[in-house]
């Protein structure tokens, strides 16, 4: 067994202990993630709170887990989102080929080339000031999900358009196969790697903007925590300085960025 | 040339069509945003029932969608952008008061950014060990894991100034370009034979794989624009800095709207522009 793979093994095993803390988070605390120990704002981790209070007395502890939880289970929601558009689109062009296919990689470009997070701030402003936490969690992955297609359906499209040259599929054809049978037997079991490595690419790609957007106030809204909203008090150095143990979210999404790094180059592989 | 001239035209016309429609996506944001023609002074109860009747009346007048959109265009071309409900001035006035600060963090962080990137990716490339190779992976491959909003904090707490946190968000993703595109080149075959006839990996460098990464590198130059901009938000709003990201944010904040898809308008049209110099030079040079 090589380095490489050791390392992988270890990537996939954080992953796991990460997506379980996240998905069985009541189970790791009893306490809520709003709940306020009013007595005991920005203590010390201690045996009730194993990494202490915030400001406004809430487990920090348990704020991670829930943030997890929203960070883990709607960054994949997003990334689906975004691979099934990239998917459509990208087969689309790929395979069918003309006009179409130069409408479709005309706009693809100009997403491409528009900065995501002018026109991310821009969408998540359009919502109103009174929205629920849950619904801009909801709105913020959405908005992530519809605008994070662009580099994937390139790919997409490259490796459809490579396909529909192939021998195999042009067997198909000559075989008098119907174009819904060559899709749903050829098609899409051949780019299912590709879909995948697309799928893997997006999650830390999301969990990282979204830590942006709620850094500067405009993602997941409080007090429904996110690993984003969470590192909003780091702006506060003194504070970081005389309570390092605030800084873990931050060393949680790396360590989870990081090891979605190494999950996903094995995919990229794989396609 | 004269396919040049052509090509040139045909992506100018290009611009025009993507600016127009930029606009009236952007007027469609502004019309149909939650609170569109509400009017603050409407809930005052200081104005007369006569005053308030008259503005619901003004209100109406202006109402109308084709009027509305026509309004919209003729301000644009007459460089008006509208005014913005946070800060009460002409956009245009804020624009042209704050983008000279962020073209000059921009152009100086991306120059930074493509210097050091260049330089990162032609050693790795040129001396092939693995020590350099993985402390370049695991060095970007950290600035990469850390959330843009987090650099431009270290960045603030190091007082670094914006241009170079913007160039430190930049770098890692623009290593990561150069590198595999001068790595591609590096693998082709007549790389190989230059090599086996016995040319020195220097000459090997810069006389057979820059001249073959230098279209997909030019291409790059759009991209690095665009990742730029988008890093001067973070950087701008976290260490106040009066340029266009900060002001993108605060309207983002303050729900300002018009300002809002004015700036976002503004940059799009920017990095389009990019692109199509991009675009240009590479065409130009094949």
């Amino acid at each position: 067994m090589n380095a490489q793979r050791i390392l992988r093994l270890f990537c996939r095993g954080t992953l796991l202990v990460i997506f379980a803390l996240g998905l069985f988070a009541g189970s790791f605390t009893h306490y809520s993630y709003a709940h306020q120990f009013r007595e005991l704002p920005n203590t010390a981790p201690s045996a009730a709170h194993l990494l202490g209070t915030d400001g406004l007395g809430r487990d920090l502890f348990t704020r991670i887990v829930y943030g997890t939880r929203v960070s883990l289970l709607l960054a994949p929601a997003a990334a689906l989102l975004a691979t099934i558009l990239a998917a459509v689109l990208g087969g689309i062009a790929g395979l069918s080929g003309g006009w179409l296919e130069k409408i479709i990689l005309a706009s693809t470009d100009l997403s491409m080339s528009l900065p995501l997070l002018f026109v991310l701030i821009a969408l998540r402003a359009l919502l109103p000031l009174d929205v629920s936490p849950i619904l801009s969690v909801v709105a913020t992955f959405v908005v992530l999900g519809l605008l994070g297609w662009p580099a994937s359906l390139r790919v997409v499209w490259a490796a459809a358009k490579h396909l529909r040259d192939s021998d195999h599929i042009l067997l198909a054809q000559a075989l008098g196969y119907r174009r819904s049978q060559i899709l749903l037997r050829q098609v899409i079991p051949c780019l299912r790697p590709i879909f995948l490595a697309q799928f893997w690419i997006s999650i830390p790609l999301f969990i990282l903007t979204e830590a942006t957007l709620s850094m500067l106030g405009l993602g997941v809204m409080e007090p429904l925590p996110s690993w984003g909203n969470l590192l909003r008090g780091s702006e506060d150095f003194s504070a970081i300085a005389a309570n390092p143990w605030r800084l873990v979210p931050l060393v949680v999404l790396v360590l989870t960025v990081i090891c979605f790094q190494f999950v996903f180059q094995s995919s990229e592989e794989l396609a | 040339m004269t396919q040049w001239i052509s090509k040139l035209a045909q992506r100018l016309l290009l611009l025009a069509a993507l600016a127009i429609v930029g606009a009236l996506l952007c007027a469609t944001m502004v019309r149909f945003a939650p609170g569109y023609g509400v009017d603050e002074r409407d809930l005052d109860f200081r104005f007369s029932q006569a005053s308030r009747d008259a503005i619901r009346n003004e209100q109406k007048l202006n109402g109308g969608i084709v009027r509305y959109y026509g309004s919209y265009f003729a301000g644009l071309v007459h460089g008006n952008l509208g005014t913005s409900t946070f800060l009460q001035r002409p956009i245009a006035g804020l624009l042209k008061e704050r983008a000279p600060l962020t073209a000059r963090a921009v152009v100086f962080g991306l120059a930074t950014a493509w210097m050091a990137a260049s330089a990162l990716s032609l050693l790795t490339i040129r001396f092939q060990t693995w020590m350099l190779e993985y402390s370049a992976t695991a060095m970007t491959g950290l600035l990469i894991a850390l959330p843009t909003a987090v650099v431009a904090l270290l960045c603030l707490y190091l007082r670094a100034p914006v241009f170079l946190g913007i160039a430190v968000i930049t770098l890692p993703k623009l290593f990561r370009y150069q590198y595999n595109i001068l790595a591609q080149a590096h693998a082709q075959p007549f790389v190989l034979a230059a090599r086996a006839r016995g040319v020195s990996s220097n000459r090997i460098l810069f006389r057979h794989v820059i001249p073959v990464a230098w279209q997909p590198l030019m291409a790059l130059l759009g991209i690095s624009a665009s990742m730029a901009l988008g890093a001067a938000i973070p950087m701008e709003a976290l260490s106040d800095s009066p340029g266009v990201g900060q002001l993108a944010w605060l309207a983002a904040i303050n729900r300002d709207l018009p300002l809002l898809t004015s700036i976002t308008l503004f940059v799009t049209l920017l990095t389009i522009g990019a692109n199509f110099l991009a675009g240009a030079l590479q065409e130009g040079r094949s």
